[in-house]
């Protein structure tokens, strides 16, 4: 029987025959189907899916006229950045970074985004954001948005005032750990509608919440709440990207729009997304370094179909390291990235990616 | 009420988190003269068992998981007072967990450590940004069967290798299971720095682990 | 940076080489959808939606409607210069030229 080279969720190259994809395919479209309580794939879907595993060329693409916007997260600490951000550490400022990323690689959109990367810490140089957000503007013409992370557990001891909820549940601190995590929700409410609404005075296109959800449903009702307030007082785009599959309950009560937070998969999200009044939304599906690349494609895929079929809003889906049917390596080889990229356009029907 | 239909209930008080009747059901089931080991091993443990299904699926949560690991104790000790001597107070092994030195990202960690301690191990948790030594020194101390490493960035990976290193340095290694887990890693990290185990979430740790220590 | 340019190549629209950044813009101030934005800017460009991407077409269109090339060539719209004129084009509003044009209307 004919063997077909694919990976595995962590990377490594593994074969399988056009019979052992099918059935991965299968498992993975019914593993998110059951979880997220969606429609697997179709069989047309499926059979599409396993052309694409079964295309020997190292790298596929969308047909001509398919093609969708691609943005990116993580400002420009690609290129500056430290191993820690998948950087590659070239010496360039910013405002270098982001020419580089318009007039090379091509990028549809490009961002801003303070070195730590979340919004806590960008308060007391919101100066010098403002500044280089005003220069970019000046010399570049694709869409510039300011990205950081709501990063919750900058307000978590020991970064921040709050007690932290990891070391207070398992203490049986029950209601402490649920104060702390709603007193964090007002505080960075206050502090991402500060820092939006400066940017928004110099002329920045749009605000990226990035990885919203990483410290739990408190982390994302802090955003929901700060996109409706941005939503009402300026002109910012908004764009919410999630940092995993489904919002993690480390409150579990917490609610939005009398929608209970915890355990919410991306077609739920997404429409709390759309109430608070963002503009795109970036849903994320979590890879699984121990089962095959056709099994987590197949699930991403069909997570975020449901996904993009409820939205009323543009869907850009991320697809970096570990998420999105890539494979959770640093470096992810190209024919696993270019053809979870044609899955989710030509699948999963994305806006974007 | 069969014994059986005990079990059941058993199992699921423990689902629904509910000190109060799990403590209750305990009781008459020593009352009823049945075996408390049976009632610890088929239905308190299916519930835990339970739980560990639907967190993984989001379907229940942190805090949820801590009350019914709290109504799971209460049950034990009861149970306890009817059990011979040799058996109260028993755990599975003792776990020392940590996330590695240069690594702040403990939520993940702090599931495994809570899930661990629900499935009967006795667990140390360091906390975040735990220096190598310090894995070291609490293995010693407590005397571990295992010591887990989280790591979420690839670059604070590389401590997992030295603690692998350090624990062989120290002449612990061969008397402890090391595992790994977090974002970042990978089985095939933990076989290439010579870790006995990968985990892949939460769950994945509590079955590997029990695997080895029932 | 190998899978943010493997990305481009298997389904990205290609920046401002061809229309990526005017069919972004719509997503971003309209909330269109990506057909939806496409049929938009193509109607605005007078072309089809599937020259959006094709090079060959849009390095022309781009050069004369000067909104921006992405070859340094003297003279070409730079920019909030660039940027101006695709608010025009396209008739939406663009923060940072507004800005400017409030700064020059004195």
């Amino acid at each position: 029987m004919k063997k077909h080279l694919t990976r595995r969720g962590d990377g490594a190259l593994i074969e399988m025959t056009s019979e052992e994809i099918m059935i991965a395919l299968e498992a993975g479209t019914e593993d998110a189907a059951d979880r997220g309580k969606i429609a697997p794939l179709s069989k047309d879907d499926l059979e599409c899916l396993l052309d694409i595993f079964m295309d020997t060329n190292r790298v596929v693409s969308v047909a001509h006229g398919e093609e969708v916007v691609v943005t990116h997260d993580i400002g420009t600490l690609r290129l500056m950045g430290d191993q820690g951000n998948s950087g590659v550490g070239i010496p360039l400022s910013r405002l270098q970074g982001i020419q580089v990323h318009e007039r090379a690689f091509c990028s549809d959109t490009m961002e801003l985004g303070h070195i730590d990367y979340s919004f806590k810490p960008v308060k007391p140089v919101i100066a010098m954001e403002q500044q280089e957000m005003e220069s970019a503007l000046l010399s570049t013409i694709i869409p510039l948005f300011y990205g950081a992370m709501p990063n919750l557990g900058t307000y978590y001891s020991p970064d921040g005032p709050f007690g932290n909820p990891s070391d207070l549940l398992p203490a049986g601190k029950v209601k402490e750990a649920y104060e702390a995590q709603e007193s964090a929700v007002e505080h960075a409410t206050r502090d991402m509608v500060y820092v939006g609404q400066k940017l928004a005075q110099v002329g920045c296109d749009g605000i990226n919440f990035d990885t919203t959800g990483a410290a739990g449903d408190a982390d994302f009702k802090a955003t929901l709440h700060a996109v409706e307030k941005l939503k009402k007082t300026t002109d910012l785009t908004v764009q919410v990207g999630m940092a995993g599959e489904f919002v993690l309950g480390m409150h579990g009560g917490l609610e939005y729009g009398g929608r209970r937070l915890a355990g919410l998969y991306c077609h739920d999200q997404v429409k709390l997304a759309e109430k608070a009044g963002a503009d795109i939304f970036g849903p994320a599906v979590n890879t699984k370094p121990s089962k095959d690349m056709p099994w987590n494609l197949a699930r991403a895929v069909t997570f975020v179909k449901a996904c993009v079929e409820v939205s009323n809003i543009p869907v850009h889906v991320n697809m970096g390291m570990g998420v999105g049917g890539i494979p959770v390596f640093e470096t992810p080889p190209i024919d696993a990235v270019s053809r979870a990229s044609k899955a989710m356009v030509q699948i999963a029907k994305v806006d974007g990616l | 009420m069969e014994k059986a239909e005990y079990m059941e209930k058993a199992a699921q008080h423990i689902v629904d988190a509910d000190e109060e009747a799990v403590e209750k059901l305990a009781r008459e089931y020593l009352i009823e003269g049945f075996d408390p080991i049976e009632m610890i091993e088929k239905g308190l443990s299916e519930g835990i068992r339970k739980l560990g299904v639907l967190f993984d699926r989001g379907e229940i949560f942190l805090p949820h998981l801590i009350i019914a690991s709290e109504a799971m104790t209460t049950a034990v000790k009861i149970l306890e007072q009817a059990m011979p001597a040799d058996q109260v107070g028993k755990k599975l092994a003792k776990v020392v967990i940590g996330t590695i030195e240069g690594d702040v990202h403990d939520i993940g960690k702090g599931i495994v450590a809570t899930m661990l301690r629900v499935y009967g191990f006795e667990v140390f948790d360091l906390g975040r940004d735990v220096p190598i030594a310090t894995f070291v020194e609490k293995a010693k101390e407590i005397g571990a069967d295992v010591v887990g490493s989280s790591a979420l960035m690839t670059t604070t990976m590389v401590g997992q290798k030295a603690l692998e290193k350090a624990l062989k340095d120290a002449g612990l290694r061969d008397n402890l299971i090391t595992m790994l887990g977090g974002a970042a890693t990978t089985e095939h990290w933990a076989a290439k720095i010579g870790a006995n185990f990968w985990a892949e979430s939460a769950g994945d740790t509590v079955m590997k682990l029990k695997e080895i220590f029932s | 940076m190998g899978m943010l340019i493997a990305h481009g190549v298997a389904a990205g629209m290609g920046g401002i080489r061809t229309a990526g950044d005017l069919v972004a813009r719509m997503q971003m101030t309209r909330k269109m959808r990506i057909n939806e934005a496409r049929a938009y800017v193509a109607t605005k460009l007078k072309i089809s939606p599937s020259d959006l991407s094709d090079v060959y077409v849009m390095r022309e269109v781009r050069e004369e409607l000067d909104i921006g090339i992405i070859t340094s060539v003297p003279g070409c719209a730079k920019g909030i210069e660039a940027k101006a004129r695709i608010a025009q084009l396209l008739d939406i509003e663009i923060a940072s030229v507004n800005r400017l044009k409030n700064k020059i209307n004195f």
